[in-house]
């Protein structure tokens, strides 16, 4: 047993590095931009999808609010950078810690709540903090901010002539988020994480920290989310309340998790390399004709594969289920 | 030498309703004891007061000499108090060896001791064959067994078993009857609540029989089967005793 | 702020809580009936009010009158619905919540686009009816009179609902199902017959209130999206799966709304709504009238 299980966990490592590898040789022949705007895209919803999951899908928590994060870590990087010059990388650090303490604050009279209680309170909390943004002048309040480009640089984590650095990093991102998962699935983390989720009571009987678990998950995922947050802002260099923070973006951070299979080590990348570049073919060969025929195949198919494939995607890989296994 | 654990003067309300009143048992280390009763008869209320499930209305719970009162569950669990529930509660998403890996993580910080701990501990429940299979796929006699073997893994001092015999075919009992025994031979001491008597008494070394969420009678087996007012709180003559 | 402000604006509160409520209460009889939270329900608004508005549009047919007529097409359709996806979702052996969540989702993308695509998304609206424009005043306070015209509807569904649910046989294997699916197929009970009624119920009871909705608002193909959240604040606030709770739930949301517009910018509205949400749910975490 215990050789199987390392054999498999330094698999999963193997499989990691080669397809990160193949990933890193991809834009050397890929010079289309809008095929590598995909693939960033795809990166970055995998990354973010990956840190949901770790609250939601290891640690049974629901979150329908992570966009929360999301817009907290674009907008402290954008604002920090745009009202007194922080550079980037120092706003993707703050934005991630007060993320993750914001998120630690929030949880500890929310993970109070149950099941539907929880997530619709971590709706209403995105969703108070959106209006306030959105009211907040000196924020750009609705409008937004647009980040003055000041040239590329490496520090300033600006590039107008090529979108390589942006996909390299986005790359080290679902990388990152990847191997935090890989890592804290076999550690006491990931162990009380998954007890608490399938059943607190016996977890505490056997001496788990529920609270201080989902505090941990929280903690986490919120972090990697705030880092993708700021990502994008300097990806996109225009941030707005409603495209970072809306309610839309919370469930469209958690649909990779769940149709690649949450609660799942590889769910939420195979779940984004699959949907992220469909969503983005579809918007623009069929959306173009405007008239919402992309979202009617979009909507199709999350209602397809979740009633086909209540356990995701990877449930296809039958000998090889990431974490449930 | 003092008791392992020891309940003084326990009372549990839920509303206008006594679930335990005035509850003072003790349970010597290395012992056996049977805590049956009649349905209703406050069996489970004591039973999650000890875990820490919740704490007593009054009244105080000691544990290896420690006021363990209001101590929550997950470190009554850390101080050497193990236990499993009546339903059934596994980790389904998780293998046999996960779930027993979760026990294991109390005492081995290290995973690759938690891990082997718990495989030793399967080797010892004899769910070794099944340690790779999702605990939703086990058979109700095997999720009791994990119960059981999940709890040893913490390593307890005290292990408490909420009816884990019941409702399983007699050869299934045996196994589990035996499992029990090699529990205690391992320097465990057991607190084991059942509701049907003939399964435990041939088990236990004391048994301690509530009824109406008092101490009715404890002793030995022999002797308590045998008490008429054992008898009556079974057959539900509960008038001549409540006088 | 005069004394008339605040009573004009908590009077009209409650009148828009009213209709709240009604909006919520399919959404919490659903709930009750078999523990699905249906994502699309702010989409399902957002058929009826277009339903309401193409049968005055090519018809002529005034709202009001047109209102028992959308909720029985949307009866049809929810029904519709559980049969043709919510039945599947709940069979899914693991996830069984996510799949419920998101397949809704997906529906409500679907549906999101296929009003685009047939409806285009232009904003319309029911530009004159009997009701729409007036208002009455009683006692010196001005009401609107669709919002009151809806208010009353809605206090007479969920009195409809109420007897409904307590004296009618499928009332009762409604409430029945709710208490124990098991048992009710040993009595013979079809499970499956009586979910698809209440999908049909509780679709019916958005089609009522977006019939009147549709006087007073706009209709384009995302104007569910706003109403579902406050319909799931509602729902929460008053208790998973109470109906009763969703009444008293949108009568809170309603006058809390009114307070929060009368010291905060329009723009801010909700977030009265969503901190009293909070606040109830810290300090009783099944809401108002949830039951432990």
């Amino acid at each position: 047993m215990d050789k199987d299980f390392s054999s498999r966990r330094r698999r999963d490592l193997i499989i990691a590095a080669v397809l990160a590898a193949i990933a890193a040789l991809v834009p050397l022949f890929v010079k289309d931009v809008y095929v590598q705007n995909i693939m960033i895209l795809t990166l970055m919803y995998a990354a973010l999808s990956q840190s949901w999951n770790i609250l939601s899908g290891y640690c049974g928590q629901i979150s329908l609010g992570h966009a929360l994060y999301f817009g907290l870590g674009a907008y402290t990087t954008a604002l920090l950078f745009m009202k007194f010059g922080v550079p980037p990388w120092f706003g993707m650090i703050a934005g991630g810690l007060i993320s993750a303490a914001i998120a630690m604050a929030l949880g500890y009279p929310c993970f109070r709540l149950g099941g539907h209680y929880f997530a619709i309170a971590t709706i209403v909390i995105a969703e108070i903090a959106l209006l306030l943004i959105q009211n907040w002048d000196w924020a750009g309040a609705a409008l937004g901010i647009d980040i003055p480009v000041r040239g590329d640089s490496w520090l300033k984590f600006q590039f107008t002539r090529s979108k390589l650095p942006y996909f390299y990093f986005a790359l080290v991102l679902a990388c990152v988020a990847w191997f935090v998962t890989w890592w804290l699935e076999d550690s006491k983390w990931g162990f009380w994480w998954r007890a608490v989720k399938d059943n607190p009571q016996a977890a505490e009987s056997l001496g788990v920290d529920v609270f201080n678990s989902k505090m941990g998950a929280a903690a986490v995922s919120a972090f990697l989310v705030a880092v993708g947050g700021s990502f994008y802002a300097q990806f996109v260099s225009y941030i707005d309340p409603e495209s970072v923070m809306g309610f839309q973006f919370s469930l469209l951070m958690a649909l990779p998790a769940v149709l690649g299979g949450i609660g799942t080590l590889w769910g939420p990348a195979l779940g984004a390399v699959i949907l992220i570049p469909l969503t983005e073919l579809t918007r623009s060969y069929i959306g173009g004709s405007g008239r919402g025929v992309d979202l009617i195949v979009y909507g199709s198919l999350i209602i397809l594969i979740s009633l086909a494939l209540p356990r995701g995607l990877v449930s296809l890989f039958s000998s090889r289920k990431g974490a449930a296994r | 030498m003092t008791a392992l654990l020891e309940t003084r003067g326990v009372w549990q309300r839920f509303g206008g309703l006594v679930a335990n009143s005035d509850v003072s048992i003790s349970v010597g280390r290395g012992e056996i004891v049977g805590l049956i009763g009649p349905n209703g008869a406050g069996k489970s209320t004591l039973f999650n007061l000890i875990a820490g499930v919740l704490p007593p209305t009054q009244g105080s719970i000691w544990f290896d000499g420690e006021d363990v009162t209001r101590m929550p569950a997950a470190e009554r669990c850390q101080r050497g108090v193990g236990r499993t529930f009546q339903v059934v509660k596994s980790f389904e998403t998780m293998t046999v060896v996960d779930n027993v890996i979760v026990g294991a993580l109390v005492r081995n910080t290290v995973m690759r001791e938690a891990r082997r701990k718990a495989h030793e501990v399967l080797e010892f429940t004899g769910l070794a064959a099944r340690a790779g299979v999702l605990a939703s796929d086990l058979v109700p006699a095997e999720k009791r067994r994990l119960e059981v073997a999940r709890a040893l893994a913490t390593e307890p001092k005290l292990l408490l078993l909420d009816e884990v015999l019941t409702g399983l075919t007699p050869t299934e009992a045996q196994t589990g009857v035996a499992l029990v025994r090699k529990v205690r031979d391992a320097g465990i001491t057991v607190l084991m609540v059942e509701h049907v008597m003939e399964i435990v008494m041939p088990l236990v070394d004391r048994a301690i029989v509530l009824d109406l969420g008092k101490v009715l009678v404890e002793g030995k087996p022999a002797d308590v089967v045998r008490d008429p007012k054992v008898i009556s709180a079974y057959l539900g003559d509960r008038h001549a005793q409540s006088a | 702020m005069t004394t008339e402000t605040i009573i004009q604006s908590l009077a009209s509160g409650l009148l828009m809580g009213l209709l709240y409520g009604l909006i919520a209460v399919g959404l919490a009889l659903i709930f009750g009936l078999m523990d699905v939270v249906n994502f699309a329900h702010g989409e399902f608004l957002m058929i009826a009010m277009y339903a309401t508005f193409f049968l005055f549009a090519f018809f002529a047919i005034d709202p009001l009158l047109s209102a028992p007529l959308v909720a029985a097409a949307l009866f049809v359709f929810g029904a519709l619905i559980y049969l043709l996806i919510v039945r599947f979702a709940m069979r899914a052996k693991a996830n069984a919540g996510m799949v419920q969540i998101f397949a809704t989702f997906g529906l409500a993308i679907v549906m999101r686009g296929l009003a685009q695509l047939l409806f285009t998304p232009d904003y319309r609206s029911v530009t004159h009816s009997w009701l729409g424009g007036k208002t009455v005043s009683i006692a010196g306070i001005f009401l609107p009179e669709p919002q009151l015209v809806g208010a009353l509807v809605s206090i007479a569904a969920f009195a409809g609902l109420y007897f409904f649910i307590n004296r009618t046989d499928f009332g009762r294997a409604l409430e029945a199902t709710r208490e124990d699916p098991g048992a009710v197929a040993l009595v013979g009970i079809d499970k499956n017959r009586v979910f698809a009624l209440g999908w049909g119920l509780g679709a019916a009871l958005v089609g009522l209130s977006g019939a009147i909705m549709a006087v007073f608002f706009y209709i384009y193909p995302d104007v569910g999206a706003s109403f579902a959240l406050i319909a799931y604040v509602t729902v929460a606030l008053g208790g998973f799966g109470s109906v009763f709770g969703a009444f008293a739930g949108g009568i809170v949301v309603g006058l809390v709304e009114a307070t929060t517009a009368l010291v905060l910018p329009p723009s801010l509205k909700s977030v009265g709504i969503y901190a009293v949400y909070l606040l109830v749910v810290f300090i009783r975490p099944r809401g108002l009238f949830g039951s432990m």
